[in-house]
């Protein structure tokens, strides 16, 4: 088995508000096979969104992008897998959730996205945006030291899965 | 009644010379009107005069619909979707008068005499349907049935409620004493001061607003995340999110109070807002058509290509057809329908003009024959238009409904 590959997802809050779709979303988070090494719940700050977001800055869609990611408490999550960012994202769908609804209407943003701004989901769109994107938000978590001390665990499925956390630990 | 169907009776006889007589055929052994009198009546039910019911299909998982899941007890098969209009018990038990449906939970707007005037069912994680608990500090994230929401009135035995209004995760109420305004207020949408990093789940705060600088509050609208209130002299007042400009103030920040919208309708007497998602249609008195908000589908075309229109601004590709009765603007596309019963569409989705999902910057008409006008009904016209994010449905004036989206979306109404 090859190395697993860690992407960053955000369940955007209008998702978090949603008992149902929450539940629909973190089930084909789990029957597709994704590891979730890190998990938590917070209302993203200003000054984090816009520096998550910093690549959107001069992009018409900037302010509202940002002011949407503030409005509640998001689910942030790190999550394993072999090619785990090009497989989020296809679970994902298309961006625009409006395109979606036609092109994908089975893909997370197909069912659940509201409009091109709450689409539902974010997900990392390469290994440098990851790892700057879990920078972020999980400052203390030490990507390399995971790789070196954890990834053979989660890869050998030597985890056990917490439902109340929903994150995988080590057995160990 | 049995009393009116014996007087009733008593007059057939009376004009059928004494004889009764239901059908034409004389009867061989005429029956005594003498004997008529005790003879047994039978009676069917029948409808009460003004009698309202409700139908309801679309989504059931929220519990929106205050439908079982199941089908039977002998059939246990959770059912997920409502595919056809099924009559609600619930309008059975109550005289409802109206309805709104929201992301996932719904309203219903009743006639008593209690300050219990609304009920509400779906998904409450933010208490637009109110603050109901069910052990101490446990409040109900999903209320799978109807439950009364108790709103201040100041006079419940007179106020009436006469519109709801339902946004992604906020309700407003428009009663005969103002408006009532409760759910989500993360961009001030319910019209008071923004509390950062409120718990709206536990919240059972309502927020009443008798009038707007002295004016009477005539009309209300909510977008996913706004709120919009027309008064009596035709002005529009909105707060909320506005980072597409969707609140019409000529600038993309929230409001949390409800502010006058200038821009072209500043001196239009507007009569019926209809907004659904980002991008917000206006008419006014003479049936002209204003629009601001996310314009990202053109339903305005702007000369820059920009995306975004934070102005109120007259839709000038409209007035070739001549004036404008009813309105809807859903997600990606808007409908309007003009006093002759024409209906356009305009937009991106499936504007209802074909199978395929349509991209199109100027209005496209729809053929009438879509909605039911045909040589057996040739004065059968649209009146009224009604969108929702991604559906659009016309009542015509013989009452009848006519809904097209995408198969498999899920949409709410009311007949």
């Amino acid at each position: 088995m090859n190395i697993l590959q860690l992407t960053f997802a955000i369940l955007k809050p209008h998702i978090v508000k949603h008992p149902i779709a929450l539940e629909e979303i973190r089930n084909i988070i789990l029957t597709s096979n994704f590891k979730i090494v890190r998990s938590k719940r917070k209302t993203i700050a200003m000054r984090e969104a816009e520096e998550f977001y910093a690549e959107h800055r001069d992009k018409f869609f900037f302010n509202r992008l940002v002011t949407f990611m503030t409005s509640g408490p998001s689910d942030l999550l790190i999550l394993a897998k072999e090619n785990a960012i090009v497989d989020w994202r296809r679970l994902m769908g298309p961006t625009k959730a409006y395109k979606a609804l036609f092109e994908a209407p089975d893909s997370i943003r197909g069912r659940f996205g509201l409009s091109d701004t709450r689409n539902a989901t974010h997900g990392s769109d390469s290994e440098e945006s990851a790892r700057r994107e879990i920078g972020v938000f999980f400052p203390d978590f030490d990507i390399d030291k995971w790789y070196r001390e954890q990834e053979p665990l989660f890869r050998n499925d030597k985890v056990i899965f917490c439902k109340e956390l929903f994150i995988h630990q080590p057995t160990t | 009644m049995m009393k009116q169907f014996k007087k009733a009776f008593t007059n057939l006889s009376t004009n059928s010379n004494n004889v009764r007589c239901l059908s034409k055929r004389i009867r061989k052994y005429p029956v005594d009107p003498q004997q008529t009198e005790t003879l047994p009546i039978f009676q069917y039910r029948v409808s009460k005069q003004g009698y309202r019911r409700v139908f309801a299909w679309g989504n059931l998982e929220t519990g929106a619909l205050g439908v079982r899941y199941t089908e039977n007890k002998h059939n246990t098969d959770i059912m997920r979707s409502l595919k056809f209009p099924r009559r609600l018990t619930f309008g059975e038990q109550f005289e409802v008068t109206t309805a709104a449906c929201g992301f996932g939970y719904t309203l219903f707007g009743i006639n008593s005499n209690t300050n219990v005037k609304l009920y509400g069912a779906g998904i409450n994680t933010d208490s637009q349907i109110g603050y109901h608990e069910v052990r101490e500090n446990k409040p109900l994230g999903i209320l799978f049935r109807p439950q009364p929401i108790p709103l201040p009135f100041i006079n419940p035995n007179k106020s009436k409620i006469l519109k709801l209004a339902a946004g992604r995760a906020h309700s407003i109420v428009l009663t005969s004493e103002g408006i009532f305004t409760f759910g989500n207020n993360s961009y001030g949408q319910c019209g008071r001061n923004i509390i950062s990093d409120e718990d709206y789940i536990m919240s059972n705060y309502i927020q009443h607003i008798t009038n707007l600088d002295g004016k009477n509050i005539v009309d209300i609208e909510c977008g996913q995340d706004h709120s919009l209130a027309l008064t009596e002299d035709g002005s529009v007042y909105s707060c909320g999110w506005g980072a597409d400009g969707q609140t019409g103030l000529s600038h993309c920040n929230n409001i949390a109070q409800f502010t006058k919208v200038g821009g072209d309708i500043e001196n239009e007497k507007i009569v019926k807002l209809a907004c659904r998602s980002d991008f917000v249609l206006a008419l006014n008195d003479k049936g002209d058509v204003f629009g601001w908000g996310n314009t990202e589908y053109h339903q305005i075309t702007l000369p820059k290509e920009d995306q975004q229109v934070c102005v109120p601004t007259y839709i000038d590709m409209l007035r070739k057809f001549g004036k404008i009765i009813s309105i809807g603007s859903g997600g990606t596309f808007c409908v309007v329908v003009n006093e002759h019963g024409h209906v356009y569409s305009w937009g991106y989705g499936l504007l209802g003009v074909g199978p395929a999902v349509q991209q199109s910057k100027v209005p496209l008409r729809i053929p009438e024959s879509l909605f039911g006008r045909n040589d057996f009904q040739p004065n059968n016209v649209v009146q009224k238009v009604v969108c929702g994010l991604n559906h659009a449905a016309a009542i015509t004036n013989l009452g009848d409904l006519f809904t097209w989206e995408e198969i498999g979306t899920v949409a709410l109404d009311w007949a």
